[in-house]
Protein backbone atom coordinates (compact mmCIF):
# COMPACT_ATOMS: atom_id res chain seq x y z
CA UNK A 1 0.00 0.00 0.00
CA UNK A 2 1.37 3.16 -0.80
CA UNK A 3 -0.45 7.02 -0.58
CA UNK A 4 -1.74 9.03 2.04
CA UNK A 5 -5.68 10.33 2.44
CA UNK A 6 -5.70 13.80 1.99
CA UNK A 7 -6.84 16.41 4.01
CA UNK A 8 -9.70 18.72 3.37
CA UNK A 9 -8.58 21.37 5.98
CA UNK A 10 -8.02 24.79 4.31
CA UNK A 11 -8.36 28.21 5.12
CA UNK A 12 -10.63 30.82 4.58
CA UNK A 13 -8.86 32.89 1.87
CA UNK A 14 -8.18 29.72 0.31
CA UNK A 15 -11.75 28.59 -0.06
CA UNK A 16 -12.66 32.15 -1.55
CA UNK A 17 -10.18 32.09 -4.05
CA UNK A 18 -12.01 29.37 -6.03
CA UNK A 19 -14.05 32.40 -6.95
CA UNK A 20 -13.55 34.22 -10.08
CA UNK A 21 -15.19 37.86 -10.70
CA UNK A 22 -18.44 36.97 -12.87
CA UNK A 23 -18.77 33.38 -11.60
CA UNK A 24 -21.90 32.13 -10.04
CA UNK A 25 -22.02 31.48 -6.47
CA UNK A 26 -24.37 29.66 -3.77
CA UNK A 27 -24.47 30.69 -0.04
CA UNK A 28 -26.45 28.42 2.26
CA UNK A 29 -28.27 28.78 5.39
CA UNK A 30 -32.13 30.35 5.44
CA UNK A 31 -33.05 33.80 6.55
CA UNK A 32 -31.48 34.09 10.23
CA UNK A 33 -29.49 30.89 10.50
CA UNK A 34 -26.98 28.93 9.20
CA UNK A 35 -24.97 31.34 6.76
CA UNK A 36 -21.17 30.38 6.08
CA UNK A 37 -20.07 34.78 6.85
CA UNK A 38 -16.85 33.85 7.28
CA UNK A 39 -16.66 33.18 3.55
CA UNK A 40 -19.10 35.83 2.73
CA UNK A 41 -17.14 38.52 4.44
CA UNK A 42 -13.44 37.49 2.95
CA UNK A 43 -14.84 37.84 -0.80
CA UNK A 44 -15.73 41.61 -0.19
CA UNK A 45 -12.71 41.55 1.64
CA UNK A 46 -11.03 40.34 -1.61
CA UNK A 47 -13.18 42.65 -3.75
CA UNK A 48 -15.09 40.26 -5.53
CA UNK A 49 -17.09 41.54 -8.69
CA UNK A 50 -20.07 40.78 -10.55
CA UNK A 51 -20.92 37.28 -9.10
CA UNK A 52 -24.14 35.77 -9.69
CA UNK A 53 -25.32 34.85 -5.94
CA UNK A 54 -27.58 32.38 -5.76
CA UNK A 55 -29.27 33.19 -2.23
CA UNK A 56 -30.88 30.34 -0.01
CA UNK A 57 -35.25 29.83 -1.13
CA UNK A 58 -35.12 32.50 1.73
CA UNK A 59 -31.93 34.18 1.47
CA UNK A 60 -30.57 36.30 4.42
CA UNK A 61 -29.00 39.96 4.89
CA UNK A 62 -25.93 37.79 4.09
CA UNK A 63 -26.97 38.17 -0.03
CA UNK A 64 -28.46 41.79 1.33
CA UNK A 65 -24.93 42.25 2.27
CA UNK A 66 -23.46 41.30 -0.87
CA UNK A 67 -24.92 43.83 -2.49
CA UNK A 68 -24.42 46.49 -0.61
CA UNK A 69 -20.79 45.92 -1.08
CA UNK A 70 -20.98 46.00 -4.98
CA UNK A 71 -19.87 41.78 -4.92
CA UNK A 72 -23.37 40.65 -5.96
CA UNK A 73 -24.51 41.98 -9.67
CA UNK A 74 -26.76 39.22 -9.95
CA UNK A 75 -29.20 37.04 -7.85
CA UNK A 76 -31.35 34.28 -8.09
CA UNK A 77 -33.83 33.76 -4.72
CA UNK A 78 -36.68 34.13 -4.10
CA UNK A 79 -37.10 36.38 -1.06
CA UNK A 80 -34.30 38.48 0.62
CA UNK A 81 -35.09 39.39 3.92
CA UNK A 82 -34.82 39.46 7.34
CA UNK A 83 -37.88 38.14 8.63
CA UNK A 84 -39.17 39.83 11.55
CA UNK A 85 -36.10 42.32 11.86
CA UNK A 86 -36.96 43.82 8.22
CA UNK A 87 -39.09 41.97 5.37
CA UNK A 88 -37.24 43.41 2.91
CA UNK A 89 -33.51 43.78 2.41
CA UNK A 90 -32.75 47.15 2.86
CA UNK A 91 -29.48 46.98 -0.14
CA UNK A 92 -31.94 44.39 -1.97
CA UNK A 93 -34.54 46.86 -2.15
CA UNK A 94 -32.75 49.86 -2.91
CA UNK A 95 -30.38 48.16 -5.43
CA UNK A 96 -33.96 46.13 -7.47
CA UNK A 97 -35.58 49.98 -7.26
CA UNK A 98 -32.53 51.58 -8.54
CA UNK A 99 -32.18 48.68 -11.50
CA UNK A 100 -28.78 48.25 -10.61
CA UNK A 101 -29.22 44.66 -9.60
CA UNK A 102 -30.46 42.17 -11.86
CA UNK A 103 -33.01 39.72 -10.30
CA UNK A 104 -33.60 36.00 -11.36
CA UNK A 105 -37.57 36.25 -9.98
CA UNK A 106 -38.71 33.13 -9.35
CA UNK A 107 -40.42 30.62 -6.48
CA UNK A 108 -38.84 28.86 -3.95
CA UNK A 109 -40.39 25.61 -5.89
CA UNK A 110 -38.61 27.12 -9.35
CA UNK A 111 -35.57 27.71 -7.08
CA UNK A 112 -35.35 23.65 -6.60
CA UNK A 113 -36.16 22.55 -9.79
CA UNK A 114 -33.42 24.39 -11.00
CA UNK A 115 -31.06 23.46 -8.90
CA UNK A 116 -32.20 19.81 -9.73
CA UNK A 117 -32.02 20.38 -13.17
CA UNK A 118 -27.93 21.38 -12.65
CA UNK A 119 -27.28 18.48 -10.47
CA UNK A 120 -28.98 16.20 -13.06
CA UNK A 121 -27.28 18.02 -16.03
CA UNK A 122 -30.28 18.71 -18.40
CA UNK A 123 -31.26 21.61 -19.17
CA UNK A 124 -34.32 22.26 -17.30
CA UNK A 125 -36.87 20.88 -15.03
CA UNK A 126 -40.73 21.25 -15.69
CA UNK A 127 -42.31 22.65 -12.53
CA UNK A 128 -46.79 23.25 -12.94
CA UNK A 129 -47.07 25.85 -10.03
CA UNK A 130 -46.50 29.52 -11.77
CA UNK A 131 -48.49 28.91 -15.04
CA UNK A 132 -50.81 31.32 -15.61
CA UNK A 133 -48.60 34.28 -13.26
CA UNK A 134 -46.25 36.89 -14.45
CA UNK A 135 -43.19 35.48 -13.36
CA UNK A 136 -42.61 34.32 -17.00
CA UNK A 137 -43.34 37.54 -17.88
CA UNK A 138 -40.65 39.62 -15.71
CA UNK A 139 -38.71 36.70 -16.23
CA UNK A 140 -38.42 36.02 -20.00
CA UNK A 141 -35.93 32.79 -18.59
CA UNK A 142 -39.00 30.74 -16.80
CA UNK A 143 -41.09 29.99 -19.87
CA UNK A 144 -44.46 28.58 -20.21
CA UNK A 145 -44.27 25.55 -22.45
CA UNK A 146 -46.80 22.25 -23.60
CA UNK A 147 -44.95 19.11 -21.83
CA UNK A 148 -44.27 16.60 -25.16
CA UNK A 149 -45.88 13.70 -23.14
CA UNK A 150 -49.52 14.53 -21.76
CA UNK A 151 -49.84 18.45 -23.33
CA UNK A 152 -50.21 19.89 -20.48
CA UNK A 153 -48.99 23.33 -19.38
CA UNK A 154 -45.98 23.47 -17.40
CA UNK A 155 -43.17 26.20 -16.62
CA UNK A 156 -39.72 25.42 -17.73
CA UNK A 157 -37.13 26.08 -15.26
CA UNK A 158 -33.34 26.43 -16.41
CA UNK A 159 -30.51 24.61 -14.60
CA UNK A 160 -29.26 26.52 -11.94
CA UNK A 161 -25.83 25.96 -12.18
CA UNK A 162 -23.06 26.76 -9.58
CA UNK A 163 -19.25 27.07 -9.86
CA UNK A 164 -18.55 27.26 -5.76
CA UNK A 165 -21.41 26.72 -3.20
CA UNK A 166 -20.19 27.71 0.31
CA UNK A 167 -21.94 26.25 3.57
CA UNK A 168 -22.26 26.46 7.48
CA UNK A 169 -22.48 23.14 8.73
CA UNK A 170 -22.19 21.69 12.70
CA UNK A 171 -18.99 19.46 12.44
CA UNK A 172 -16.67 17.66 9.65
CA UNK A 173 -13.81 15.17 9.80
CA UNK A 174 -10.58 16.67 8.08
CA UNK A 175 -11.94 14.17 5.29
CA UNK A 176 -14.66 16.22 4.11
CA UNK A 177 -17.48 14.36 5.17
CA UNK A 178 -19.84 16.99 6.88
CA UNK A 179 -23.00 16.40 9.44
CA UNK A 180 -25.30 19.17 9.95
CA UNK A 181 -27.23 19.62 13.03
CA UNK A 182 -31.43 19.68 13.10
CA UNK A 183 -32.90 20.71 9.72
CA UNK A 184 -30.30 21.11 6.46
CA UNK A 185 -32.72 23.90 5.37
CA UNK A 186 -31.68 23.36 0.94
CA UNK A 187 -27.78 23.24 1.78
CA UNK A 188 -27.63 19.88 -0.02
CA UNK A 189 -29.77 20.68 -3.10
CA UNK A 190 -27.15 23.87 -3.68
CA UNK A 191 -24.43 21.30 -3.06
CA UNK A 192 -25.82 18.79 -5.39
CA UNK A 193 -26.20 21.57 -8.15
CA UNK A 194 -22.21 22.77 -7.52
CA UNK A 195 -18.89 21.94 -9.45
CA UNK A 196 -17.21 22.90 -5.81
CA UNK A 197 -18.35 23.10 -2.14
CA UNK A 198 -16.53 24.78 0.67
CA UNK A 199 -18.19 24.06 4.47
CA UNK A 200 -17.19 25.99 7.27
CA UNK A 201 -17.86 24.03 9.88
CA UNK A 202 -18.44 25.06 14.17
CA UNK A 203 -16.25 21.98 14.77
CA UNK A 204 -13.18 19.95 13.24
CA UNK A 205 -13.87 16.20 14.59
CA UNK A 206 -12.56 12.57 14.97
CA UNK A 207 -13.14 10.34 12.07
CA UNK A 208 -14.65 8.05 14.61
CA UNK A 209 -17.26 10.33 15.46
CA UNK A 210 -18.56 10.50 12.40
CA UNK A 211 -18.53 6.65 11.42
CA UNK A 212 -21.06 6.73 14.67
CA UNK A 213 -24.05 8.12 12.69
CA UNK A 214 -22.78 8.01 9.06
CA UNK A 215 -26.59 8.58 8.48
CA UNK A 216 -26.19 11.90 9.64
CA UNK A 217 -23.79 12.42 6.81
CA UNK A 218 -25.21 15.41 5.14
CA UNK A 219 -22.51 15.79 2.33
CA UNK A 220 -20.40 13.31 1.82
CA UNK A 221 -17.01 14.84 0.72
CA UNK A 222 -16.83 18.45 0.30
CA UNK A 223 -14.08 20.46 -1.80
CA UNK A 224 -12.71 22.02 1.24
CA UNK A 225 -13.50 22.72 5.31
CA UNK A 226 -12.79 25.68 7.09
CA UNK A 227 -12.60 25.47 10.51
CA UNK A 228 -14.87 28.43 12.06
CA UNK A 229 -16.43 28.26 15.49
CA UNK A 230 -19.20 31.31 15.33
CA UNK A 231 -18.83 31.06 11.30
CA UNK A 232 -22.15 32.09 10.96
CA UNK A 233 -22.47 35.07 12.94
CA UNK A 234 -24.53 37.36 13.38
CA UNK A 235 -26.74 34.21 12.22
CA UNK A 236 -27.66 31.42 14.13
CA UNK A 237 -25.47 28.30 13.56
CA UNK A 238 -28.01 25.40 14.83
CA UNK A 239 -27.28 23.63 18.34
CA UNK A 240 -24.86 26.24 19.03
CA UNK A 241 -25.96 30.03 18.86
CA UNK A 242 -28.72 32.18 18.89
CA UNK A 243 -28.80 35.06 16.04
CA UNK A 244 -27.20 38.22 17.18
CA UNK A 245 -30.47 40.53 17.47
CA UNK A 246 -27.79 43.92 18.41
CA UNK A 247 -25.41 43.29 15.26
CA UNK A 248 -28.26 42.22 12.79
CA UNK A 249 -30.32 45.54 13.71
CA UNK A 250 -26.68 47.35 13.04
CA UNK A 251 -26.20 46.65 9.98
CA UNK A 252 -29.80 46.99 9.18
CA UNK A 253 -29.60 50.45 10.30
CA UNK A 254 -26.29 51.54 8.38
CA UNK A 255 -28.24 49.54 5.17
CA UNK A 256 -31.29 51.50 5.69
CA UNK A 257 -30.16 55.04 5.82
CA UNK A 258 -28.44 54.27 2.52
CA UNK A 259 -31.50 53.12 1.21
CA UNK A 260 -33.75 55.92 2.29
CA UNK A 261 -30.96 58.86 1.65
CA UNK A 262 -28.47 57.26 -0.69
CA UNK A 263 -25.48 58.01 1.90
CA UNK A 264 -23.22 55.11 2.18
CA UNK A 265 -20.98 56.96 4.99
CA UNK A 266 -22.16 54.76 8.06
CA UNK A 267 -22.48 51.72 5.33
CA UNK A 268 -19.37 51.63 4.48
CA UNK A 269 -18.18 52.33 8.24
CA UNK A 270 -19.89 49.42 8.98
CA UNK A 271 -17.86 47.16 6.39
CA UNK A 272 -14.55 48.75 7.11
CA UNK A 273 -15.04 48.01 11.10
CA UNK A 274 -16.49 44.83 10.49
CA UNK A 275 -14.67 43.61 7.19
CA UNK A 276 -12.21 44.76 5.76
CA UNK A 277 -10.40 45.99 8.77
CA UNK A 278 -9.92 42.72 10.55
CA UNK A 279 -6.91 41.20 9.73
CA UNK A 280 -9.24 37.67 9.44
CA UNK A 281 -12.18 35.68 11.25
CA UNK A 282 -10.47 35.61 14.78
CA UNK A 283 -9.73 38.73 14.91
CA UNK A 284 -13.53 39.55 13.48
CA UNK A 285 -14.47 37.87 16.72
CA UNK A 286 -11.99 39.80 18.65
CA UNK A 287 -14.25 42.81 17.44
CA UNK A 288 -17.55 41.42 18.29
CA UNK A 289 -16.82 40.59 21.69
CA UNK A 290 -16.31 37.53 23.73
CA UNK A 291 -18.91 38.72 26.36
CA UNK A 292 -21.53 39.29 23.48
CA UNK A 293 -20.53 35.40 21.79
CA UNK A 294 -21.52 34.12 24.96
CA UNK A 295 -24.21 35.26 25.61
CA UNK A 296 -25.62 34.24 22.07
CA UNK A 297 -23.92 31.15 22.88
CA UNK A 298 -26.97 28.46 23.96
CA UNK A 299 -28.97 26.01 22.54
CA UNK B 1 -68.47 35.75 20.46
CA UNK B 2 -66.40 37.47 23.40
CA UNK B 3 -67.27 41.30 22.06
CA UNK B 4 -63.26 41.89 23.86
CA UNK B 5 -61.21 39.46 21.16
CA UNK B 6 -59.11 41.73 19.22
CA UNK B 7 -59.35 41.93 14.51
CA UNK B 8 -55.93 39.46 14.80
CA UNK B 9 -57.75 37.72 17.41
CA UNK B 10 -61.47 36.89 15.04
CA UNK B 11 -58.82 36.20 12.19
CA UNK B 12 -57.37 33.42 14.07
CA UNK B 13 -60.27 32.44 15.24
CA UNK B 14 -62.08 32.54 11.50
CA UNK B 15 -58.69 30.52 10.21
CA UNK B 16 -59.17 27.99 13.10
CA UNK B 17 -63.10 27.31 12.29
CA UNK B 18 -62.37 26.61 8.08
CA UNK B 19 -59.61 24.10 9.01
CA UNK B 20 -60.47 20.46 9.36
CA UNK B 21 -58.39 17.41 11.25
CA UNK B 22 -55.99 15.44 9.57
CA UNK B 23 -54.94 18.59 7.19
CA UNK B 24 -51.41 19.38 6.60
CA UNK B 25 -51.04 23.01 7.77
CA UNK B 26 -47.48 25.11 7.44
CA UNK B 27 -46.95 28.00 10.22
CA UNK B 28 -44.76 31.06 9.29
CA UNK B 29 -43.27 31.95 12.14
CA UNK B 30 -43.54 35.50 11.81
CA UNK B 31 -47.26 35.26 10.60
CA UNK B 32 -48.72 35.28 14.09
CA UNK B 33 -52.29 35.61 12.94
CA UNK B 34 -52.21 32.20 10.53
CA UNK B 35 -49.53 30.90 12.89
CA UNK B 36 -52.67 31.05 15.90
CA UNK B 37 -55.04 30.44 13.73
CA UNK B 38 -53.66 26.72 12.84
CA UNK B 39 -52.25 26.19 15.98
CA UNK B 40 -55.94 26.81 17.71
CA UNK B 41 -57.66 25.04 15.25
CA UNK B 42 -54.99 22.44 16.36
CA UNK B 43 -55.87 22.61 19.71
CA UNK B 44 -59.77 22.29 19.52
CA UNK B 45 -60.27 19.86 16.82
CA UNK B 46 -57.35 18.76 15.36
CA UNK B 47 -55.51 15.81 17.29
CA UNK B 48 -54.21 14.40 13.48
CA UNK B 49 -53.63 17.59 12.01
CA UNK B 50 -49.84 17.78 11.09
CA UNK B 51 -48.74 20.71 12.06
CA UNK B 52 -45.54 22.28 10.23
CA UNK B 53 -43.84 24.54 12.99
CA UNK B 54 -40.04 26.56 12.79
CA UNK B 55 -38.61 23.65 10.27
CA UNK B 56 -40.14 21.22 12.30
CA UNK B 57 -43.55 18.43 12.10
CA UNK B 58 -45.10 18.75 15.63
CA UNK B 59 -47.60 18.07 17.99
CA UNK B 60 -48.81 20.20 20.39
CA UNK B 61 -51.70 19.77 22.02
CA UNK B 62 -49.92 18.31 25.12
CA UNK B 63 -47.99 21.62 25.42
CA UNK B 64 -48.96 23.92 28.02
CA UNK B 65 -47.61 27.23 26.44
CA UNK B 66 -46.59 27.30 22.90
CA UNK B 67 -43.73 30.00 22.61
CA UNK B 68 -43.56 32.68 19.89
CA UNK B 69 -41.14 32.22 17.19
CA UNK B 70 -39.56 35.61 15.70
CA UNK B 71 -37.95 33.18 13.30
CA UNK B 72 -38.50 30.02 11.11
CA UNK B 73 -35.35 29.03 11.65
CA UNK B 74 -35.33 29.05 15.78
CA UNK B 75 -34.08 25.99 16.79
CA UNK B 76 -36.43 26.02 20.46
CA UNK B 77 -38.78 24.35 18.47
CA UNK B 78 -36.58 21.06 18.16
CA UNK B 79 -37.98 20.27 21.56
CA UNK B 80 -41.23 19.30 19.76
CA UNK B 81 -39.54 18.40 16.44
CA UNK B 82 -41.17 14.74 15.40
CA UNK B 83 -39.39 15.10 11.93
CA UNK B 84 -37.34 18.01 10.37
CA UNK B 85 -38.63 20.40 7.42
CA UNK B 86 -35.24 19.72 4.70
CA UNK B 87 -36.90 22.72 2.86
CA UNK B 88 -35.50 21.30 -0.55
CA UNK B 89 -36.99 17.91 -0.01
CA UNK B 90 -40.67 19.42 1.41
CA UNK B 91 -40.38 21.20 -2.51
CA UNK B 92 -39.66 17.79 -3.89
CA UNK B 93 -43.18 16.51 -2.49
CA UNK B 94 -45.93 17.96 -3.48
CA UNK B 95 -48.53 15.03 -3.76
CA UNK B 96 -49.07 14.92 0.05
CA UNK B 97 -49.93 19.02 -0.49
CA UNK B 98 -53.56 17.87 -1.56
CA UNK B 99 -54.42 17.55 2.23
CA UNK B 100 -52.87 21.17 2.83
CA UNK B 101 -53.82 24.14 3.64
CA UNK B 102 -52.22 27.46 2.65
CA UNK B 103 -52.48 31.10 3.55
CA UNK B 104 -51.19 33.33 1.23
CA UNK B 105 -50.44 37.45 2.41
CA UNK B 106 -49.42 39.64 -0.55
CA UNK B 107 -48.28 43.55 -0.94
CA UNK B 108 -51.40 43.87 -3.46
CA UNK B 109 -54.45 41.48 -3.22
CA UNK B 110 -57.20 41.62 -5.75
CA UNK B 111 -60.98 41.81 -6.03
CA UNK B 112 -60.10 38.02 -8.09
CA UNK B 113 -57.61 36.55 -5.72
CA UNK B 114 -54.61 37.66 -7.46
CA UNK B 115 -51.60 37.99 -4.98
CA UNK B 116 -48.60 40.32 -6.11
CA UNK B 117 -45.12 39.94 -3.92
CA UNK B 118 -43.14 41.22 -6.23
CA UNK B 119 -43.27 45.05 -6.60
CA UNK B 120 -45.23 48.50 -7.26
CA UNK B 121 -44.98 49.97 -10.68
CA UNK B 122 -45.58 49.97 -14.40
CA UNK B 123 -42.13 49.10 -15.23
CA UNK B 124 -40.69 46.19 -13.22
CA UNK B 125 -37.00 47.26 -14.13
CA UNK B 126 -37.45 50.47 -11.93
CA UNK B 127 -40.17 49.30 -9.52
CA UNK B 128 -41.39 51.99 -6.78
CA UNK B 129 -41.52 49.33 -4.30
CA UNK B 130 -39.68 46.27 -4.28
CA UNK B 131 -41.57 43.61 -2.73
CA UNK B 132 -39.76 40.42 -0.87
CA UNK B 133 -40.46 38.11 -3.88
CA UNK B 134 -42.19 34.61 -4.27
CA UNK B 135 -41.26 33.75 -1.37
CA UNK B 136 -43.04 30.44 -1.94
CA UNK B 137 -46.38 32.21 -2.66
CA UNK B 138 -46.59 30.58 -6.14
CA UNK B 139 -46.49 27.01 -5.72
CA UNK B 140 -47.85 26.73 -2.88
CA UNK B 141 -51.19 28.86 -3.61
CA UNK B 142 -51.09 26.05 -6.89
CA UNK B 143 -50.52 23.08 -4.76
CA UNK B 144 -52.30 22.80 -1.49
CA UNK B 145 -56.02 21.43 -1.28
CA UNK B 146 -56.81 24.63 0.33
CA UNK B 147 -55.93 28.17 0.46
CA UNK B 148 -57.34 31.58 1.66
CA UNK B 149 -55.99 35.23 1.50
CA UNK B 150 -54.89 36.84 4.62
CA UNK B 151 -53.95 40.75 4.95
CA UNK B 152 -52.96 42.57 8.16
CA UNK B 153 -53.57 45.53 6.47
CA UNK B 154 -57.60 46.53 5.50
CA UNK B 155 -56.47 48.89 2.94
CA UNK B 156 -57.11 50.66 -0.28
CA UNK B 157 -53.67 49.90 -1.31
CA UNK B 158 -53.51 46.56 -0.37
CA UNK B 159 -56.65 45.13 -1.96
CA UNK B 160 -57.41 46.71 -4.97
CA UNK B 161 -58.64 46.26 -8.31
CA UNK B 162 -55.82 44.69 -10.53
CA UNK B 163 -52.77 44.08 -9.00
CA UNK B 164 -49.39 45.24 -10.76
CA UNK B 165 -47.93 41.84 -11.07
CA UNK B 166 -49.64 38.18 -10.18
CA UNK B 167 -47.15 36.21 -8.53
CA UNK B 168 -49.99 33.84 -7.18
CA UNK B 169 -52.66 33.29 -9.48
CA UNK B 170 -56.01 32.94 -7.71
CA UNK B 171 -59.11 33.75 -10.52
CA UNK B 172 -56.92 35.95 -13.04
CA UNK B 173 -60.08 38.04 -14.48
CA UNK B 174 -62.76 36.09 -13.63
CA UNK B 175 -62.60 33.75 -16.87
CA UNK B 176 -64.81 30.68 -16.44
CA UNK B 177 -62.93 27.70 -15.75
CA UNK B 178 -59.22 29.19 -15.75
CA UNK B 179 -57.76 27.06 -13.36
CA UNK B 180 -58.72 24.08 -15.09
CA UNK B 181 -57.69 25.40 -18.50
CA UNK B 182 -53.76 26.43 -16.52
CA UNK B 183 -54.25 22.45 -15.22
CA UNK B 184 -53.80 23.66 -11.71
CA UNK B 185 -54.76 20.91 -8.94
CA UNK B 186 -56.97 23.34 -6.82
CA UNK B 187 -60.41 24.96 -7.55
CA UNK B 188 -58.99 28.87 -6.18
CA UNK B 189 -58.42 30.73 -3.04
CA UNK B 190 -61.47 30.00 -0.80
CA UNK B 191 -61.79 33.78 1.21
CA UNK B 192 -59.69 37.19 1.56
CA UNK B 193 -59.26 37.30 5.78
CA UNK B 194 -58.59 40.86 6.57
CA UNK B 195 -58.57 42.82 10.41
CA UNK B 196 -62.51 44.00 9.12
CA UNK B 197 -64.02 41.52 7.27
CA UNK B 198 -64.55 38.10 5.61
CA UNK B 199 -64.34 37.81 1.58
CA UNK B 200 -65.41 35.20 -0.51
CA UNK B 201 -66.11 34.90 -4.30
CA UNK B 202 -68.72 34.82 -6.09
CA UNK B 203 -69.51 31.48 -7.96
CA UNK B 204 -70.60 33.44 -11.79
CA UNK B 205 -68.36 36.18 -12.07
CA UNK B 206 -65.13 34.96 -9.63
CA UNK B 207 -65.34 38.54 -7.77
CA UNK B 208 -64.71 39.33 -4.20
CA UNK B 209 -68.01 39.09 -2.09
CA UNK B 210 -68.53 40.29 1.30
CA UNK B 211 -68.75 37.28 3.77
CA UNK B 212 -69.09 38.63 7.18
CA UNK B 213 -67.91 41.58 8.78
CA UNK B 214 -65.85 41.72 12.26
CA UNK B 215 -67.94 43.16 15.27
CA UNK B 216 -66.90 46.96 15.80
CA UNK B 217 -67.12 47.23 11.96
CA UNK B 218 -69.56 48.32 9.26
CA UNK B 219 -70.37 47.59 6.20
CA UNK B 220 -69.66 51.27 5.38
CA UNK B 221 -65.89 50.53 7.08
CA UNK B 222 -65.40 47.73 4.58
CA UNK B 223 -66.41 49.78 1.52
CA UNK B 224 -64.44 53.08 2.65
CA UNK B 225 -61.55 50.72 3.05
CA UNK B 226 -61.25 48.31 0.35
CA UNK B 227 -59.79 49.75 -3.14
CA UNK B 228 -62.27 47.19 -5.65
CA UNK B 229 -65.64 46.65 -6.34
CA UNK B 230 -67.38 44.68 -3.30
CA UNK B 231 -70.40 42.36 -3.93
CA UNK B 232 -72.40 42.93 -1.09
CA UNK B 233 -75.32 40.84 -0.52
CA UNK B 234 -78.50 42.03 1.55
CA UNK B 235 -77.94 40.26 4.84
CA UNK B 236 -74.30 40.87 5.78
CA UNK B 237 -73.57 38.42 9.20
CA UNK B 238 -71.13 39.29 12.18
CA UNK B 239 -68.21 36.92 11.64
CA UNK B 240 -67.80 34.56 13.89
CA UNK B 241 -64.92 34.80 16.16
CA UNK B 242 -63.27 32.92 19.15
CA UNK B 243 -65.45 31.52 21.60
CA UNK B 244 -64.67 32.38 25.46
CA UNK B 245 -62.70 29.26 25.24
CA UNK B 246 -61.11 29.62 22.34
CA UNK B 247 -59.91 33.14 23.26
CA UNK B 248 -58.98 31.76 27.03
CA UNK B 249 -56.77 29.36 24.35
CA UNK B 250 -55.31 32.17 22.58
CA UNK B 251 -54.56 34.26 25.36
CA UNK B 252 -53.00 31.26 27.72
CA UNK B 253 -51.46 28.56 25.32
CA UNK B 254 -50.94 29.97 22.14
CA UNK B 255 -50.48 33.61 21.54
CA UNK B 256 -49.30 33.82 25.38
CA UNK B 257 -47.18 37.04 24.64
CA UNK B 258 -50.09 38.94 23.10
CA UNK B 259 -48.78 38.88 19.53
CA UNK B 260 -52.42 39.30 18.04
CA UNK B 261 -53.42 41.76 20.91
CA UNK B 262 -49.86 44.52 20.01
Amino acid sequence: MSGERASKIIEVAEAAAAVDDGMTISIGGFINSGHPMAIVRQLIKDGRRNLTVVGAASSGLETDLLIAAGVASHVISPYVGAEGFAGIGPAFRKAAQDGSLDIFELDEAHFYAGLRASAQRVPYNPWRAGVGTDLPKVNPKLKQYRDPINDELLIAVPAIEIDVCFLHASVSDIYGNVQHNGTRYGDIAMYNAASATYVSVEKVVSPEQIRADPLKTSIPGATGIIRAPFGSHPYSADGYYVPDAEHIKQYLAVATTWLKSGDRTDLDAYIEEYIVGPADHAEYLERIGIRTLLSINEY
Amino acid sequence: MNETASPKEVMAAVIAHGLEDGQWVEVGANLPVPRAGALLGHMTHGPNMTVMIAMTKAYLRDTPVIDEFEFITDVGAMRWAEAYYQHDQLLNNQRHRANGVFFCGGIQIDRYGNSNMIGIGDDYSKLKFRGPGPIGTTNAAAQNGTWHLVTNSHDARVLVDRVDYVSAVGYGRGEPNLRQDLGLPNGGPSSIITPMAVFGFDEETRSARLKSVHAGFTVDDVVANTGFEIIIPSEVPVTDGPTDEELTLLRTRIDAQGALRA
